[in-house]
């Protein structure tokens, strides 16, 4: 069974139509990736996922439930974590503390959330920041953190928005070799991407390319990336020198 | 640093209870109820306007309504501390009421709505003069019939014990970090499961019911009340006032905004007479200015810098920061 269906969702914006008829399915322990240039609609699919939008037509159904009309922090309780592209920390709060607030969802009790917390830090390899203030963290600190806070609410399903975007190439890897250990943890992950290919050719078990809101492309990364309506339509030549 | 704060908090008010037994004039353990009384409100405020970072401008209609609670059910024949707890009652059904309506707002908008309901209150209480005495005003049971004045001490020294000891628990546990998520980013705190709207609405009955307390107290204390005294705008200014200037979101904030506030506006009614308003205005200008996180957290920020600095933190040597992040996507999108 699939663990994610999302059917003919179509969201505008006024005239924009940000997202158009898209359907795929994500299966339980399997890492997808969307990919699409800026404004291609990937932010807008995780915020109907979640529930912070509403589709106009078609349905979301995750674990053979129709989800298309929770809120956000319902999708947040039957196991839907997110990170934001833009990220959003609790600035006063330690870094603990932010990841503290994630596990309380599964715990009222502050010593087990504080326990649930340290194990998704030493995970994210970040327990040397731990008791910072998230305020002074840069970039890099502040992406994990984005992640380290989605899993400590023991999601079913992880929507990653660009957590790699901004960071130096180095560091991208490092953590998209992290994140291939979710399924491990029992973790199905969608991640949004824009162009970090080495990512997506590394930790994708698949890929669906979207553009203007179409759902242009679907499959293994490897085939995906060779099909020519997405190369020529799409990618371009941006893409062609890092495939190739 | 909580724990001492937590610590001289209580020594203070520990000490407090026996300043009663010195020589003091009923005039002075007037003045030192009100102390005590509105450290209990800016407490009580702090739950919503602090920790939850939702600007209630309008207190005073809990306030008032416990005031009237107690006239009211008392006038029905109700004992009188009866009469307090269905007059709490009454102040929370309200709060759910307002909350309701004025939670769907953000920012000044939410600030504006709550002084919209209280005023509406204010001036329902002004034209039903069959049920309130409209401005002519309304007669109060008196709670304490010994020892009046004393007694009057004690309980606003135990109340705002009780929204300290509230305020502490509240502070470590799930809730308390609900509600300062919500403050900090709504956004994230529904991200990862909180029901925003549950969390604001119980820290706002939380809230109405220790205000419509401290209102019960205070109109008995005068055994008289009209609208333009107890659901009065400037009722509601002064709580918040209190806190902000100890510090909003600390846990001991509004217990030093009322000692400092409610003695500096005592000392400068008897220097200045009138003009005392014109010196209140200007200290509360100063503080917004100069100290944005109050009296405690601006103290406790400096400590915490002081023990703090010489590790630097080396996480901020990150090569691009959040900024940058999000003024490239501002850009892009
Ligand atoms: N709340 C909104 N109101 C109006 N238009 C929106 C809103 N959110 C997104 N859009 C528009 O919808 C389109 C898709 O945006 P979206 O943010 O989903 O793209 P994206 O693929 O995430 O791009 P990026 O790489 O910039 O993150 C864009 O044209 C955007 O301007
Ligand atoms: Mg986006």
């Amino acid at each position: 069974m699939s663990l994610l269906e999302v059917k003919h969702v179509s969201k505008r914006f006024g005239g924009l139509k940000a997202i158009n008829d898209v359907s795929f399915l994500v299966k339980p322990g399997e890492v997808t990736f969307i990919v699409g240039p800026n404004g291609a609609g990937k932010t807008t699919l995780f915020n109907l996922i979640t529930s912070v939008f509403h589709a106009d037509s078609g349905s979301i159904h995750f674990e053979g439930r129709d989800i298309s009309h929770l809120t956000p922090n319902g999708a947040a309780e039957i196991g839907i974590g997110r990170t934001f592209q833009l990220v959003k920390p609790l600035r006063n709060l330690t870094v603990l503390e932010n990841v503290m607030l994630g596990a309380f969802l599964r715990t009222s009790s502050a010593s087990k959330a504080e326990k649930e917390a340290a194990k998704v830090l030493s995970f994210l390899q970040m327990e040397n920041v731990a008791n910072l203030p998230a305020r002074g963290m840069g970039l890099p600190t502040l992406k994990r953190l984005e992640i380290a806070r989605a899993l400590a609410t023991q999601p079913k399903l992880i929507l990653l928005d660009e957590v790699v975007a901004g960071l130096p190439t180095s560091e991208a890897i490092k953590l998209a070799m992290l994140l291939k250990r979710l399924p491990e943890w029992g973790i199905s992950t969608i991640g949004g991407i824009e162009h970090v290919m080495q990512v997506v050719m590394r930790v994708a078990d698949r890929v669906i390319v979207l553009d203007h809101g179409v759902l242009i492309a679907e499959g293994v990364p490897q085939d995906v990336v060779h099909r020519p309506e997405v190369i020529e339509a799409y990618l371009g030549s941006k893409y062609k020198e890092i495939a190739l | 640093m909580r724990k001492w704060q937590l610590l001289i908090a209580v020594i203070f008010l520990v000490a407090a209870l026996f300043v009663p037994l010195l020589a003091l004039t009923d005039y002075t353990l007037q003045i030192l109820f009100r102390v005590f009384l509105f450290a209990a409100l800016g407490l009580a405020w702090n739950l919503v306007g602090g920790y939850t970072g939702q600007l209630s401008l309008g207190h005073a209609a809990y306030f008032g309504v416990g005031a009237y609670g107690l006239a009211l059910f008392s006038k029905l024949g109700i004992s009188p501390w009866a009469s307090v707890s269905l007059g709490v009652g009454l102040a929370v059904i309200c709060a759910a009421m307002i909350g309701k309506v004025s939670f769907r707002l953000r920012g000044p908008y939410f600030a504006l709505c709550t002084i919209a309901f209280a005023e509406v209150l204010r001036l329902v209480a002004k034209n039903l003069p069959n049920v309130t005495g409209g401005d002519v005003g309304i007669q109060v049971p008196q709670l304490f019939p010994h020892s009046t004045i004393r007694c009057f001490y004690w309980s606003g020294v135990l109340l705002t014990g009780f929204a300290l000891a509230l305020s502490a628990w509240i502070e470590r546990s799930r809730f308390g970090y609900y509600l300062m998520a919500i403050r900090e980013d709504q956004d994230t705190a529904l991200s990862v499961g909180v029901n925003a709207a549950r969390c604001k609405l119980w820290a706002l009955l939380i809230s109405a019911a220790i205000t419509g307390l401290g209102g019960a107290l205070y109109a008995s204390m005068f055994l008289f009340i009209v609208p333009d005294q107890v659901l009065a705008m400037d009722i509601s200014t002064e709580i918040a006032i209190v806190a902000m200037l100890g510090g909003a979101g600390t846990l001991i904030g509004p217990l030093v905004g009322s000692v400092v506030l409610e003695s500096a506006a005592e000392i400068f009614k008897n220097i200045f007479k009138e003009a005392h308003l014109l010196i209140y205005g200007v200290l509360i200008v100063v503080v917004v200015l100069f100290m944005p996180e109050g009296i405690v957290g601006t103290i406790s920020r400096k400590l915490a810098w002081f023990k703090k600095a010489p590790s630097a933190p080396f996480a901020t040597a990150a090569p691009v920061t959040a900024e940058e992040e999000s003024q490239r996507t501002a850009i892009n999108q």
